[in-house]
């Protein structure tokens, strides 16, 4: 095999990178903020996908306008299962919050399945980019590398709020002591409510943004949620620059080892990260800081 | 001299008891347990087998004066609970036999076979070895299994010559049917054989093995991956990366009716080495089209691939019901062995000594209908039906079948 082809599964590996991107920082966050290890981030994917394809269903709207609004209703939903759920326990031990969203996973993928049914739904890529582009000698999706371009530059976005505003300052003092910020009078608990409200409207928002490559189905929410863990656990828990990388290594390992060792590929996933874990057991880049 | 008075009182109360039982009995239903998925990613397998009993059930009517009661039970495709919900199915619900198990399924109730004690007769099971060394007295299959369908993917390839020079690759999940196809073509020493690469069970990202299937230079491709939502993801994926105008797809068993109404007319880019059943079959086989007449005022859509072939075994259970007279296990079986009755994929009998029925593969391409029939927008063309005759050479015991 050429170097053609190496370059071809970098570049698909890149490409679910960036996309994974979106929904590590938005497991990172909750987790960095506030100590909770969100398992029911897929779900939040899931719904995204979902929303996605009933906007254009239902409603009739565009594929954009869908993807624009679809991440709304699940924020809304975000926001009041924290506050009822997962506010009440947060100063308990992290297993109880783990536990928690565990559960909630089962109870919102059952929602899921009792409103729309198991079944999948294939959605197309919108027009202008249904096509293909040739790259390293192959014919490559024009919307994947849309979508690439597109989570890429929300992530940019997330960094950029974590880094020059107001918001993104309290997010990194509250990282960084949880107590002393809560003594300088940050709201912490509001905070940490708006940003898990945020961190699913991301997931969301990687749903439908998804939707045309990987369809919706209830389930499609598991896989990226694993690999979002992985991401995250390897870039270092609730350490956003760590999460990006993380999330490169993932997607890269998954895709070129997919291409060169095939049915051995997440075996080699996880040795990786076993291996980085053991040299480095709070992940690549340390733990716990946001930025 | 009192208690002599009262026997012939306890005689006729006896009497008068016995003849309740038996009109008790004469109306009680002949029960049939359906053990199948209910769940999950692969409900619409599960759906399908349950309207395709449904279906046959109606058509058959009483059967021996007393009418047919269908008892479902959820396996999840889960083999401890396929074995729990089977036990209750005879020692609870005492049913006369099992039907609707797939592979999972009736895998799990092969060593408990003889312990249940009833006939089950699986439509969904390709693992050759349940009717060959593996065999027992109480599994019969109407469905062609592992080996058969390479016999006819040979054909296939026999009688097409662009496939013939093509350059063969075998893409799928890494599980023991992708090994088994890939075993196949590469047998087929006339071929060129360029390459495999079986993708781990959860893979919703096909663009590496896309990319290496290219790399391989591939023009025809066996499409190995588990039917259902995995099956959809990769012909969207293979579509949008433009594979399906580089190389022919090949579906080893078919797709089911269910996912080329999905699919739609990314369904036109797959030909078939060999379904299960076809409803299109109905332009040849008369029971095929009444059966699908029934199943579309039943059901509200076409009848897949997995509901003609579980109403043909339902078909056939009937029928040895029916010709056994009794709902005796060991008579049933007898029967069983011996009928040969029209169904909706052709005139079925088991074969000789053995469980596995004589039933054809389906050859042919996907293709949109004008106009619609009953309500299917895209369908398999029945180009050929490889007769088992062909596919299954050897004798039962030949294949290593002796049933206790």
């Amino acid at each position: 095999m050429d170097l053609n082809f190496f370059f071809i599964n970098a570049l698909n590996g890149v490409v679910y990178g960036a996309f994974l991107l979106l929904t590590s920082l938005g497991l990172s966050l909750v987790f960095g903020l506030g100590r909770v290890v969100n398992f029911a981030h897929g779900a939040f994917y899931a719904l995204g996908g979902y929303a996605l394809v009933v906007a254009m269903q239902r409603l009739g709207a565009s594929y954009w306008l869908a993807l624009a609004v679809a991440p709304l209703p699940v924020m809304l939903l975000a926001l009041a299962i924290e506050r009822s759920t997962i506010y009440p326990i947060r100063d308990r031990p992290e297993i109880y919050t783990l536990l928690l969203t565990f559960g909630l996973s089962f109870v919102l993928i059952g929602g899921v399945e009792y409103l729309w049914g198991t079944s999948t739904t294939l959605v197309a890529a919108p027009a202008p980019y249904a096509g293909t582009v040739r790259l390293f000698g192959n014919e490559f999706p024009v919307y994947r590398l849309v979508a690439a371009g597109i989570s890429l530059l929300m992530s940019a976005c997330v960094f950029a709020v974590i880094q020059f505003t107001p918001i993104g300052l309290r997010i990194r003092a509250i990282t960084d002591d949880p107590g002393m910020a809560e003594a300088l009078g940050i709201d912490t608990q509001s905070l940490l409510t708006v940003v898990f409200g945020a961190a699913a409207g991301l997931a969301a928002f990687a749903g439908g943004l998804g939707a045309p490559i990987f369809a919706v189905h209830p389930d499609m929410g598991s896989g990226i949620l694993l690999d979002s863990f992985l991401a995250v656990i390897l870039g270092g828990l609730g350490n956003l620059p760590g999460t990006a990388m993380g999330a490169l290594f993932v997607a890269l390992a998954k895709s070129i080892g997919g291409g060169y060792v095939a049915e051995w590929s997440t075996a080699v996933l996880f040795a990786l990260v076993a291996l980085a874990l053991i040299f480095r057991p709070t992940g690549l880049f340390g733990r716990g800081r946001v930025a | 001299m009192g208690a002599f008075r009262s026997v012939p009182l306890v005689l006729l109360t006896l009497l008068a008891s016995a003849f309740s039982i038996t009109r008790a009995s004469a109306q009680e239903s002949i029960k049939i347990g359906v053990l199948t998925i209910r769940s999950g990613p692969a409900t619409p397998v599960g759906d399908d087998i349950l309207a395709g009993i449904e279906t046959a059930t109606k058509m058959s009517g009483p059967l021996l004066g007393r009418s047919v009661e269908l008892i479902v039970e959820e396996s999840q495709w889960n083999a401890q609970l396929a074995v729990t919900k089977a036990t209750k199915l005879v020692q609870q619900n005492g049913v006369a036999a099992i039907l609707g198990t797939s592979t999972v399924e009736t895998l799990a109730l092969l060593p408990i076979a003889d312990r249940l004690g009833v006939p089950i007769v699986t439509s969904n099971s390709g693992n050759a070895a349940l009717t060959r060394e593996n065999c027992n007295k109480w599994v019969f299959r109407t469905n062609g299994e592992d080996l058969m369908s390479a016999e006819a993917l040979r054909f296939l390839i026999s009688q097409n010559p662009k496939l013939a020079s093509a350059k063969w690759f075998t893409l799928g999940h890494d599980y023991p049917f992708s090994r088994l196809v890939a075993g196949t073509v590469k047998s087929l020493k006339e071929l060129t054989y360029v390459g495999d690469a079986f993708a781990p069970m959860d893979t919703t990202d096909w663009s590496p093995y896309i990319a290496r299937a290219r790399a391989a230079g591939a023009t025809a491709i066996m499409v190995s991956v588990t039917l259902g939502t995995p099956m959809l993801q990769f012909l969207q994926q293979a579509t949008d990366f433009g594979l399906t105008k580089e190389a022919q797809l090949v579906a080893p068993i078919g797709l089911p009716d269910w996912l080329v109404a999905k699919l739609g007319p990314l369904s036109t880019s797959v030909i078939s080495a060999g379904s299960w059943a076809a409803w299109r079959y109905e332009d040849t086989e008369p029971a095929t089209k009444e059966f699908n007449e029934v199943f579309f005022k039943m059901h509200g859509r076409v009848a897949g691939m997995q509901a003609i072939q579980a109403g043909s075994a339902a078909r056939m259970l009937y029928s040895a019901i029916a010709k056994a007279g009794s709902t005796e296990p060991e008579q049933i079986v007898h029967a069983l062995e011996t009928i040969e009755v029209p169904t909706p994929v052709g005139l079925l009998k088991f074969q000789e000594g053995g469980r596995q029925a004589m039933v054809p593969l389906f050859l042919g391409p996907y293709e949109a209908l004008n106009p619609r029939r009953y309500g299917a927008e895209y369908a398999q063309r029945v180009e050929i039906a490889f007769p088992a005759s062909k596919s299954l050479t050897k004798t039962a015991a030949e294949n290593g079948c002796k049933p206790k």
